[in-house]
């Protein structure tokens, strides 16, 4: 098989200031301020051509961060991600111009993208078509709910044709009758053996529609496989988490929260 | 200088990725109110009128003469005020609508400067024929106004370059700059001048500020005064150099931080 994605070692740090002053300091002078903490640490794993794979882990494991790195959106610290084709990142907040209309959203989006003139007139109609907006795609996009938001990002990314595709919490806005056109369309891309990622906290549709699985705890990759041997380890887990008592729930959390940070490594 | 080469090729190769985004930029600047784009007219109009009031009989008590020449000069003002002050904040406002790292980000001052540009063309138009009605009809001279034009564009790109580097790793950049533009329009000769044999040293200190080519080559041009730029060669000189030393500095800067600009979002 082919790869399409390869993550190596990947790191991300980010810097918490406690002032900011810290925050110029850090900025001015050579040596280091503030506290480093890491979103994601040494995450490595390879995709192959046509894997539907799903990222799980509770709040703050560092999926979104994942995924936009994945994307391209966000440079990580240290490591390297090669991708095979292009990307495209649908996310419920995915820069729409809210003075503009849903129509000179596409334009703009496309062109942001690297897209030409004539391949953006030709897939207009189509992405209008698909977002099932109506006489609203020409009304400002700040008259919209955030459904119809969600649908007009989700038309645009699907429709730019990308090689590989994630998909971060976007489906959960959209109605049923949409979702499911979506699910439909994301099938089509399984089968032209497109990569997908999935980020979703809906286990039922994770199981339903991924056969890979990577499972993020608090910035490091805990396990990766199939749906099959992953997915009941992590509902294991979540069975555990959600038994503890308030206090060792806490004291979970905050022991995590000390190995993310750079001071006790 | 191979910094400066990127920036340079990056502005050609997506010319018309600059000329849409700053339709769009101008759509979304004036789709709110009725009168739209017809505020870039107005609100300049309202303005000159306190000045020329203010100024022209109150304080300097200039009399009739005053008002050409304040609207000659202050043209360029309305143009470069907002340019300087909204390209600082270019790069960190718009973070969110780059949605790839590939995005050549040193199109988004020249894209807030071009929005900026037709604008001012506009304005100019309406001063042009303002001005024929004061007894200044177009002369010969008028020839070297694109020229002019051009300069201003280069000198805010260079300039927009730095700013919105800075800007985008400092936010308090972008309040001293605007606090500077405050400060600049008083020490340019927009609203008066001093005569150059009584001070000479102070009006040579105050031609360290390239605005002030600017200014004078415009108002050369539009009351038909003389060919400023090669009767005021040395000047000519110098301006270029301080256009060429920004655009270095600028492009070196922006290029060593734009792959990070999206963490310091």
């Amino acid at each position: 098989m082919e790869k399409s994605v390869i993550v190596k070692d990947i790191t991300k740090k980010y810097k918490l200031y406690n002032k900011n002053s810290e925050k110029l300091l850090d900025l001015l002078l050579p040596k280091s301020y503030g506290e480093e903490y890491f979103a994601l640490r040494n995450v490595s794993f390879e995709a192959e051509k046509g894997d539907v794979i799903g990222f799980v882990g509770v709040n703050g494991s560092g999926k979104s961060t994942l995924s936009n790195i994945i994307a391209g959106i966000v440079p990580p610290t240290d490591g390297n991600v090669q991708t095979n084709g292009k990307t495209a990142l649908i996310a419920v907040s995915s820069g729409l111009n809210n003075q503009l209309t849903g129509r000179e959203n596409i334009e703009l989006k496309m062109l942001m993208l690297g897209f030409d003139k004539n391949r953006i007139k030709e897939l207009e109609p189509e992405i209008i078509e698909f977002s099932e907006l109506g006489k609203f795609i020409d009304q400002p996009v700040k008259s919209y709910s955030s459904g119809m938001k969600s649908r007009l990002g989700f038309s645009i990314s699907v429709h730019i044709d990308p090689d590989i595709l994630i998909i971060d919490e976007a489906l959960s806005v959209g109605d049923k009758n949409f979702a499911e056109k979506c699910l439909e369309k994301m099938n089509e891309f399984k089968a032209k053996g497109k990569t997908m990622f999935f980020v979703s906290h809906s286990i039922g549709q994770m199981k339903k529609f991924c056969q890979k699985a990577l499972w993020l705890e608090y910035g490091e990759l805990k396990a990766y496989g199939a749906m099959k041997e992953v997915m009941p380890q992590y509902e294991a887990f979540l069975k555990e988490y959600n038994a503890m008592s308030k206090q060792e729930q806490k004291k979970y959390r905050e022991e995590q929260m000390k190995r993310r940070s750079s001071a006790l490594v | 200088m191979s910094s400066a080469l990127t920036v340079l090729k990056e502005q050609i190769k997506h010319f018309y990725l600059v000329r849409r985004l700053s339709v769009y930029e101008m759509k979304s600047a004036n789709s709110s109110n009725y009168l739209g784009i017809l505020w870039e007219i107005i609100n300049p109009m309202i303005q000159i009128a306190i000045y020329w009031f203010v100024f022209g009989f109150i304080i300097l008590n200039r009399g009739e003469n005053f008002l050409p020449w304040l609207m000659a000069g202050i043209v360029v003002w309305f143009f470069v005020n907002p340019a300087i002050t909204q390209t600082s904040k270019s790069v960190y406002s718009r973070m969110n609508m780059v949605s790839k790292m590939s995005f050549p980000m040193s199109v988004i001052p020249s894209y807030v400067i071009f929005a900026k540009l037709y604008q001012h063309l506009m304005l100019l138009g309406v001063i042009i024929i303002l001005l024929g009605f004061t007894g200044y009809l177009p002369t010969v001279y008028i020839l070297q106004l694109p020229y002019y034009v051009a300069a201003t564009v280069l000198l805010l790109f260079s300039l927009g370059l730095i700013t919105s580097t800075l800007s985008t790793i400092i936010r308090d950049v972008h309040n001293i700059i605007v606090s500077l533009m405050k400060v600049m329009f008083y020490l340019t000769p927009i609203l008066w001048v001093l005569d150059a044999k009584e001070h000479p040293t102070i009006v040579n200190i105050m031609k360290l500020n390239p605005l002030y080519y600017i200014v004078e080559g415009y108002r050369a041009s539009l009351l038909g005064e003389s060919w400023y730029l090669i009767a005021h060669w040395e000047y000519t000189l110098y301006f270029w150099a301080v256009v060429i030393i920004l655009f270095l500095i600028g492009s070196s800067l922006h290029v060593r931080f734009r792959d990070r600009f999206v963490d310091f979002k």
